[in-house]
């Protein structure tokens, strides 16, 4: 009984706030063997890291915890803090999201890792930094002998990151939690992290406990999945099982609203959760997933209980022994028909953007964007895709005018506007409108919903009477399906998704020609992520407003885009409609990214291209092909030496590689 | 308002502190009319008395003049001024802090060096040598040098707390709305900073006071008849053998007053920084 790593048994976790108790964990169980993956997925806010650090017994000193954790069969909730030390870092190690922040920037990487060893495994300073060598070599970090004597922002996030992990692993940890480790980084870096993560574990026979909210990495790490909702479990079993019969109608949701590879918005509305997680209080008790549920009935809000439905596989929800057929999952929404009136395949022009470059620093330069031409047709959705630091947030501010071009022209309907905002039209400014990242930060949180719309119709709009303003913010709120009742609220009353739908109210009630979007699901779960796609999509057949959707996520981009722009290092890779660009022949680095996005379905398994090495330096002028270096299809020194030629491969498709020459 | 009392009942000594503050602005309101002299009648027949003689509560100083009385007039006056300092150095340090904060480059570098300067002379020192080449220490000019001489310290958490805001996406949102200005700042940035600059007010108000105190126990404060708290400090200090209270009621008042502010200003702080 006894080979378990760890034993949860009917785990509570209860905060006390000003707001009252809430519970964060409501009785969970479950068993990790020795040697086994286990990933835990959900929302944000439903316990999924507070699990893991009442594990780590990190809570904060306002909870109270319940139940039992036993590692090994030790009670670790009867441990004091003194004997706890023995445990965290040596016995059980975790590795948190943000690598930068879990690093201490003032010291060496090599003094941070040694200090594992010296203070847990008692080693001299050499043996230690033997051990630190070994760790990092593990983690297949090139020169490790370098890497010791650098400071964590010398290093990229990747790098930190698998310095972090190859820190977990010093001591040889029986147990490692992984807290959403790549969520920061690029998919292409997860991909070579996930990798090595798999490697580690059956190198040195650990056991994992991996949280992510995302479906595609559970699938590439873990053997068993927890589906976590509300501080419950609702449902767990091996993976196969969860993500190919799925019975709890959350499991199912969640699988079905993420946009997966080759669906497309002509074809298939994205399915979505309405409502959102719900705080909970202490004493609730039913199914936390009632309230969002389409299946719910009356026994839905009694007593329910986790029950076995398959080998292993458990899940808590009435309807899970009802075995009803899993078709449910290939049950698609059907999509609004789309009005072929759409001058997709016009050749006007809304916005042209000739040799664009963008050189930040005076000093220092960095090279943010490094020539780009591109055209954006009136009424046809552009994705801009590409890992961070390629230039297309840049971009997608110097069209909105947050920045001035350093070179280059960009026309929008026959006017420059390669100028800042302070010098443009008053007109310009309403014609192009762009949503943020960060819905949070990019409504001022001391203004209501109502000043926060009005204020852009009174400014570029010359709506000056009141109760028509009114009228029309009602209007608007009610095409992002808010209600009356969201006028006098303020951002910080709101969820993520309301909070994003204020910001797309706001960039739509002046009737703008082009909205720029700057990842604007990305800070969002991914049930509202889908329900957010779904809006832009429903809203753009409305208002036939022209979006350039910037987007590190293929699979979104996918999902909504007419037209597709691959950027790296400040340049087009590569550029074409949708199918062309989805569909070979590939520009090498579309291809990379393409096979580094985690696949959902576990019955598709893909082989990664890793592309290892970093992104060129952006402090130097790029000569020759900027993806040269990591490129796994390079054909030759010609690469490095020359930029690479523009491949035509229709009237509409590009690419700028030097293979389709150099076959010829 | 809930959240308020919520969190009084976890910090305790916080409700000291505002009762301390209550009492002297009652003090200061209500005492002069509740206390049976004036701060100027002088008793010739019971000068340098211990409390409690012939109705004198806390007994009274070489001249015969009642200390209670003293006290209580005298809070009056160092609760204008701080009050009336910790507004205008809070208004003049906004005003100043966010403006180089939010054009930055040279206008902010020259706002940065002439602050710098300013710093380098001690508060203290300042407001004396100003007061003393004035020769005239009433309640305005006091309030205004000595707000001068906090200027500094409240525009420079004001332009920090700005340049925190100004790299959000609210304020990038509204430029490219084409705001002016001075919408941006005042309109979209102030508001939401309102919690540090209030807190610095209020920890302001408490320097304000020992300031003043200070000056008056350096001879350049208010000037007599008023009665000033730490002009009687030192006025009293050739009689502390023969009546002890006559140094130790106003030291005390000073003390009090300004503790409770720092306790009531903190837990401002605990508040205010919650709720954000």
């Amino acid at each position: 009984m006894n080979d378990n790593i760890l034993d949860i048994n009917h785990l509570h976790v209860r905060f006390e706030t000003f707001d009252g108790v809430f519970s964060a964990v409501n009785d969970v169980s479950l068993t990790l063997g020795h040697n086994e993956s286990i990933g835990i997925i959900g929302e944000s806010g439903c316990g999924k890291s507070t699990l893991s650090f009442a594990v780590m017994r990190y809570l904060a000193n306002n909870a109270s915890v319940d139940g039992s954790i036993r590692f090994k069969g030790e009670e670790l909730l009867e441990k004091s803090e003194k004997e706890m030390e023995a445990f965290r870092g040596n016995r059980i190690a975790m590795v948190f999201q943000n690598p930068y922040s879990s690093l201490n920037p003032a010291l060496t990487i090599g003094f941070q890792l040694d200090e594992v060893g010296i203070h847990h495994q008692k080693l001299s300073k050499q043996k230690a930094r033997q051990a630190t060598l070994e760790a990092l070599g593990m983690m297949n970090i090139g020169d490790p002998q370098g890497i010791v004597r650098r400071y964590p922002h010398q290093v990229s996030g990747g790098i930190q990151q698998r310095i972090c992990i190859a820190m977990a692993i010093l001591c040889r940890p029986d147990l490692m939690i992984l807290d959403e480790p790549t969520t920061a980084l690029d998919v292409t870096t997860e991909a070579v992290i996930l990798d090595s993560i798999k490697e580690l574990r059956e190198k040195l026979s650990m056991s994992l406990m991996y949280i992510s909210h995302d479906m595609g990495v559970i699938n590439k790490v873990a053997e068993h999945v927890v589906v976590m909702y509300n501080g419950e479990i609702v449902e767990r079993g091996p993976k196969n099982q969860i993500f190919e019969n799925p019975t709890h109608p959350y499991t199912r949701a969640l699988i079905n609203c993420m946009p997966r590879g080759g669906v497309v918005k002509e074809n298939t509305k994205l399915n979505t959760i309405p409502g959102y997680v719900r705080r909970r209080g202490a004493l609730e008790s039913g199914c936390p997933f009632v309230d969002r549920c389409e299946k719910r009935n009356d026994t839905c809000e009694s007593k329910y209980g986790i029950r076995e439905v398959g080998e292993r596989h458990f899940a808590a929800c009435d309807r899970a022994y009802a075995t009803d057929v899993p078709d449910i999952l290939k049950e698609k929404l059907v999509p609004r028909p789309r009005t072929t009136s759409l001058a997709l395949n016009s050749h006007k022009e809304l916005l042209k953007i000739e040799n664009l470059h963008k050189v930040y620093g005076a000093r220092r330069k960095v090279y943010a964007v490094n020539g780009i031409d591109v055209t954006v047709h009136p009424e046809s959705v552009i994705g801009v895709v590409g890992e961070s630091g390629c230039g297309k947030s840049t971009t997608g501010h110097m069209v909105s005018g947050l920045y001035k071009p350093t070179k280059g022209t960009i026309m929008f309907d026959g006017t420059d506007i390669s100028i800042a905002w302070n010098k443009r039209s008053k007109d310009t400014l309403k014609k192009i409108q762009l949503i943020f990242q960060n819905p949070g930060r990019s409504l001022n949180p001391s203004h209501t919903v109502e000043q926060i719309i009005a204020r852009p119709m009174k400014r570029l709009a010359n709506m000056h009477d009141a109760t028509e303003r009114r009228q029309r913010i009602v209007d608007m709120l009610k095409k992002v399906d808010l209600g009356k009742e969201y006028l006098e609220k303020k951002p910080r009353q709101l969820s993520g998704g309301e909070q994003q739908r204020v910001a797309i109210a706001r960039a739509l009630s002046i009737s703008p020609d082009l909205i720029v979007c700057d990842e604007p699901t990305s800070a969002l779960d991914v049930s509202v992520q889908a329900s957010v796609l779904n809006l832009l999509n429903d809203l753009q057949l409305e208002t036939h407003a022209a979006y350039m959707f910037i987007s590190h996520d293929l699979n979104v981009i996918n999902y909504l885009s007419d037209y597709i722009m691959v950027m790296y290092a400040g340049k087009i890779c590569e550029y074409g409609k949708r199918d062309e660009v989805m569909a070979p022949p590939f520009h090498p680095y579309t291809e990379a990214l393409l096979s580094a996005m985690p696949e959902v379905d576990p019955t598709k398994q893909k082989d990664v291209i890793e592309i290892t090495g970093q992104l060129p330096d952006p402090a130097k002028k790029p000569k020759g092909c900027p993806f040269a270096g990591r490129c796994h299809k390079q054909v030759g020194e010609i690469c490095e030496r020359e930029y690479p030629p523009m491949v035509r491969l229709s009237d509409t498709h590009y690419y700028n590689c030097h293979i389709k020459t150099m076959v010829e | 308002m809930k959240y308020v009392l919520y969190q009084l009942k976890k910090h305790p000594l916080a409700i000291v502190g505002i009762i301390i503050i209550i009492f002297w602005l009652i003090a200061a309101f209500f005492g002069p009319s509740m206390v049976p002299f004036t701060h100027t009648q002088m008793d010739s027949e019971h000068q340098m008395v211990g409390p409690g003689t012939n109705g004198h509560v806390l007994g009274t100083d070489s001249l015969g003049r009642d200390l209670l009385a003293r006290i209580v007039y005298g809070s009056r006056s160092i609760l204008t001024v701080a009050l009336m300092t910790s507004i205008v150095s809070t208004i003049i340090g906004v005003l100043l802090g966010f403006s180089a904060g939010y054009f930055g480059g040279r206008i902010d570098a020259a706002f940065l060096r002439s602050m710098d300067i300013l710093m380098a002379i001690p508060p203290l020192v300042l407001s004396m040598v100003v007061l003393g080449i004035l020769g005239d220490s009433s309640i305005l000019s006091l309030t205004l040098i000595v707000s001068i001489a906090f200027v500094p310290a409240t525009a420079r958490v004001s332009r920090g707390v700005l340049l925190t805001e100004k790299s959000q996406e609210y304020v990038s949102a509204a430029r490219i709305r084409g705001e002016n200005h001075l919408y941006i700042m005042f309109v979209e940035i102030l508001p939401n900073t309102t919690g540090p600059i209030i807190v610095e007010a209020t920890a302001r108000f408490a320097y304000s006071i020992m300031m003043v105190a200070s000056l008056g126990f350096l001879g350049v404060g208010m000037q007599p008849p008023t009665p000033d708290w730490g002009m009687m400090v030192i006025e009293n200090k050739p009689i502390i053998a023969q009546a002890p209270g006559a140094v130790l009621f106003p030291a005390l008042a000073i003390a009090s007053l300004v503790i409770a502010i720092s306790i009531f200003s903190d837990f401002v702080s605990k508040v205010l920084i919650h709720e954000r």
